[in-house]
């Protein structure tokens, strides 16, 4: 996902730019401060590093092969303001020796690869491995996810910039002027490649090496977990290895969401005032109903409460997206995602308090 | 007997909780060609950090031309450019010396930290190469050197500085035999300048040439010391301390042949 | 995304092969560049710091331009630059002319019929309804991406990479970052050279294909490899630096005279670059 140029405008670049550099300059000034004279080494090598680890092609499951940044496992080892130097470097060296990404686009491929991804994966493992044992293997499935997670933000945020292009760039004819795909076209674009073997390359990547560092150096993981309990692998942990069998039939259900796009008209009794303004679904719904008459016209009380919500995804297709069943899709995995992270969060939370109170 | 350039009293450290060195004590003289013999994990490239500031004791000191090398005082800046100028040190993997990204800025580190006038930096770094008869590797990357080339880059680094003392990890580890031996002539041709020269090797067939006299380290305990001529004479302690190995092989006939490493008396 | 995006070959054994491909190509770039930066042409004689801000100045005004003739006309200067710098006639087509045009092409093509406005001809065998906003939006893009490209591997292949590092503290960046980049940039060459190595030796063992497991845990053990060295060799030239008075300053030393010849190519630049962003509004 490295943005050559004149995929942006140079608008969006500079406003990019000037996001990215406080960052730069926080980043700097923090590691200048904690390091000191080990900042140049540690930063160089590490940067160096991430510049080759992202030359790997990943054999994928599937029989594709994807390469991964290493954003994750740099914010994993080094905390996320040194990942944020040491991937933005790697990047610049990319971009002007090797033509990788664009000169302008550099301040934009920063952005959402070295700050919003590092950020993402730095948050996300803290937040899922918690105060378990740096051995534990839910160090290993954090990593995961939280390398999956930093590529497809960092995807999402690519897939905005360009979208948001041909919104704002045209010429006098009307032509855009750089990337000249809308929201509806890019996003659905982008995020199919990187849900897919990007994010599985990251995130491979990243739950690999930590689960090689465990056995090896294990040191390594500590700078970014304090307050790790110490112990063995197992610990609290035996309830995730329980959990497989759980976890496999969600993600059979989760593979089995297309099924719903089969499905003929619109389920019973959740109608819109739509449906029962309009005459041929109003003969649906008799049919469905044992024949019976309908009401005339739409109930006021459903009329006037239906405006009181709208979802931000109606009818599970978001509107930028054209196809409704890759809406569909989308909308399942969203869904399933957000629950699923929720229900991390919650164990979470119930842990630290179970573990102090 | 010249004033000691360094003196080791009773000296411990440790990695890991494994002892490196375990309560060495030595003296260096000024202007003395020195060699620290051991096998590997001796305890003498630790015995090397230890004497160029770069890891301190933990317990027993280490004193450069009588002053107690610490932390605190390496804190103090004048203490540690004094220091730095006059003590240089060769590392054993070029590939660490080197980490510029060009001859001429890597010859240039040094005198750059020291804060040396811009001018007189550049005329140093064409002299030093000259010097070392490789001026024309003045733009050259690392990655495009050879092994040989390497050493006398990283030599040559430091040299520049015109240090009083030269400390030097193994310096024929790793090359081939011509550079080994470009190498050993370079340190031997230091003899006589009034420069302190600390070499540590396990490479016996060159010390008699580098060196003047030598300690012997083993499981990081100094074992013994002495002239070249009586370390390397002493066959049972060159076993004892793993720097001499013998050479058995089988004849067709049964014959069993054994031979130690000889060294060739060049005289 | 790198030309040819992320997705490989499905070969089993694609993934070693893949991996070494890149390194040695990475290599190949290295090597090419240092020869050319030797060559006696026009961009090679010029300052390191009058390219470097000559360069950008184009690329932004090629970025910024609404007009096809500008990034036209800037397209062409930087062919003759290169042709005044002794850049072999094939190196510009075959390592960007072509990738960009491939990649950008492939996105590109899809905007020529998705794009709304005034139709101006049917795409054969599907009938897809071509605009001519879709025309221009794809000639725009093609145009732009190719001439930036252009300019930034100019300006790589004329100057060393060292000199272009140490010509970045004209805008002003920080020293230490370009100490950083320096230092990156050499222990990138050594790290590629201990990875092919890892990959070439398995390879040489290798008996059949390699299953995608493998093949994975192979990746995540080089990989780690890889990384353990990195925090040794960290630690290490943190040692040979303060064994060579670092004590936290940065500093860099550099050769660059600005003459005469220096300071009117910068004005050309500027003059071409403030005509473009001009013309091109």
């Amino acid at each position: 996902m490295h943005i050559p140029d004149g995929y942006l405008s140079p608008a969006t670049c500079a406003a990019l730019y000037a996001s990215t550099a406080p960052f730069w300059y926080v980043a700097l000034r923090r590691l200048k401060q904690l390091l000191t004279t080990r900042l140049v080494p540690l930063l160089s090598v590490f940067a160096a590093f991430s510049f080759v680890v992202m030359m790997f092609n990943l054999p994928l499951p599937g029989g594709t092969t994807g390469h991964a940044v290493g954003v994750s496992i740099a914010s994993i080892v080094l905390g996320p303001w040194a990942a944020i130097l040491a991937i933005s470097i790697a990047l610049f060296i990319q971009a002007v020796f090797f033509g990788d990404g664009g000169i302008t686009a550099l301040g934009a491929n920063c952005f959402n690869m070295a700050v919003a991804g590092s950020m993402v994966a730095y948050f996300s493992y803290r937040v899922i491995a918690g105060k378990c044992p740096i051995i534990s293997r839910r160090r290993v499935l954090a990593a995961g996810i939280a390398g999956y997670l930093s590529i497809n933000v960092a995807a999402l945020l690519a897939a905005i910039e360009f979208g948001i292009q041909p919104m704002f760039f045209r010429d006098a004819s009307g032509a855009p002027l750089y990337a000249p795909y809308p929201l509806r076209i890019a996003i659905p674009a982008m995020m199919a490649g990187h849900l897919t073997v990007a994010g599985l390359a990251e995130s491979i990547l990243s739950a690999g090496l930590v689960a090689w560092l465990q056995r090896t150096h294990a040191s390594l993981l500590s700078a970014t977990a304090p307050g790790a309990t110490a112990g063995g692998g197992e610990g609290r942990n035996f309830g995730w290895r329980a959990m497989r069998p759980l976890l496999a039939g969600l993600a059979a259900l989760m593979l089995m969401t297309p099924l719903g796009i089969l499905a003929v008209g619109s389920a019973w009794g959740e109608w819109s005032p739509r449906d029962l303004a309009d005459g041929s679904a109003r003969q649906q719904i008799a049919a469905a109903s044992a024949n019976r008459e309908l009401p005339p016209g739409v109930p006021r009380g459903l009329e006037r409460l239906s405006s009181v919500w709208t979802a931000p995804f109606p009818s599970y297709a978001p509107r930028f997206l054209r196809s409704a069943s890759f809406g569909y899709c989308l909308s399942g995995a969203f869904g399933s995602g957000l629950i699923l992270l929720a229900a991390v969060a919650a164990d979470w939370a119930f842990a630290a308090r179970r573990r102090s109170g | 007997m010249p004033a000691p350039v360094f003196e080791i009293e009773d000296v411990s450290y440790s990695y890991e909780r494994v002892a490196a060195l375990d309560a060495v004590s030595l003296a260096v003289p000024a202007g003395q060609r020195v060699a620290l013999l051991g096998a590997n994990g001796s305890g003498k490239s630790t015995l090397l950090r230890l004497l160029d500031g770069l890891c301190f004791a933990a317990s027993g000191t280490v004193r450069f031309c009588g002053q107690p090398l610490t932390e605190e005082r390496f804190a103090d800046e004048t203490f540690s450019f004094d220091f730095r100028r006059r003590v240089g040190m060769v590392f054993q993997d070029p590939d660490v010396q080197l980490f510029n990204p060009t001859v001429f800025d890597e010859l240039a580190f040094g005198p750059l930290q020291l804060r040396w006038p811009r001018d007189l930096i550049r005329q140093r770094v064409t002299g030093t190469l000259e010097d070392l008869n490789i001026p024309h590797l003045r733009d050259r990357m690392p990655h495009r050197l050879s092994g040989g080339e390497k050493k006398r880059v990283a030599v040559a680094s430091v040299l520049i500085l015109d240090p009083q003392v030269l400390l030097l990890d193994e310096p024929t580890a790793a090359l081939d035999p011509q550079s080994q031996s470009q190498t050993i002539n370079l340190l031997a041709g230091w003899k006589d300048t009034g420069r302190t020269i600390i070499t540590a090797t396990h490479d016996l067939d060159s010390i008699e040439e580098i060196a003047d006299y030598c300690f012997v380290f083993q499981a990081g305990r100094l074992a013994a010391q002495g002239v070249p001529a009586a370390v390397l004479a002493d066959a049972d302690l060159l076993r004892r301390t793993g720097l001499l190995h013998a050479h058995k092989h089988v004849h067709a006939s049964g014959e069993v042949h054994s031979h130690p490493h000889r060294h060739h008396d060049h005289s | 995304m790198r030309p040819g995006g992320e997705v490989g070959s499905v070969r089993r054994t694609g993934f070693i092969e893949g991996s070494v491909h890149s390194f040695l190509r990475v290599l190949e770039h290295t090597l090419e560049s240092e020869e050319l930066t030797r060559r006696a042409g026009l961009l090679q004689s010029l300052d390191p710091r009058v390219k470097l801000l000559g360069f950008l100045g184009l690329i932004v005004a090629t970025a910024a331009s609404r007009r096809l003739e500008v990034i036209a006309a800037v397209f062409a200067f930087a062919c003759v630059l290169a042709i005044c710098s002794r850049v072999p006639l094939r190196t510009l087509p075959v390592r960007v002319w072509a990738g960009v045009f491939a990649f950008t092409g492939l996105i590109a093509l899809p905007a020529l019929f998705l794009t709304p406005g005034r139709t101006v001809g049917l795409l054969p065998v599907f009938g897809w309804p071509i605009t001519e906003q879709g025309l221009r939006g794809a000639a725009y893009l093609i145009s732009r991406v190719e001439t930036t490209a252009t300019l930034s591997i100019l300006l790589v292949l004329s100057t060393p990479w060292t000199h272009v590092l140490k010509a970045l503290r004209v805008l002003r960046v920080p020293i230490v970052v370009v100490v950083i980049l320096g230092m990156t940039y050499r222990y990138i060459l050594l790290m590629i050279g201990t990875a092919e190595e890892m990959f070439e030796s398995r390879r040489s063992r290798m008996v059949g294909k390699l299953e995608a497991k493998e093949g994975r845990r192979l990746a995540i053990a080089a990989a780690g490899v890889l990384l353990s060295k990195t925090m040794q060799l960290s630690g290490d030239v943190y040692l040979a630096m303060q064994s060579r008075g670092f004590s936290g300053e940065v500093y860099v030393l550099d050769e660059f005279r600005m003459r005469r010849r220096d300071w009117s190519w910068l004005a050309l630049f500027f003059a071409l670059g403030a005509a473009a962003m001009w013309i091109g509004h």
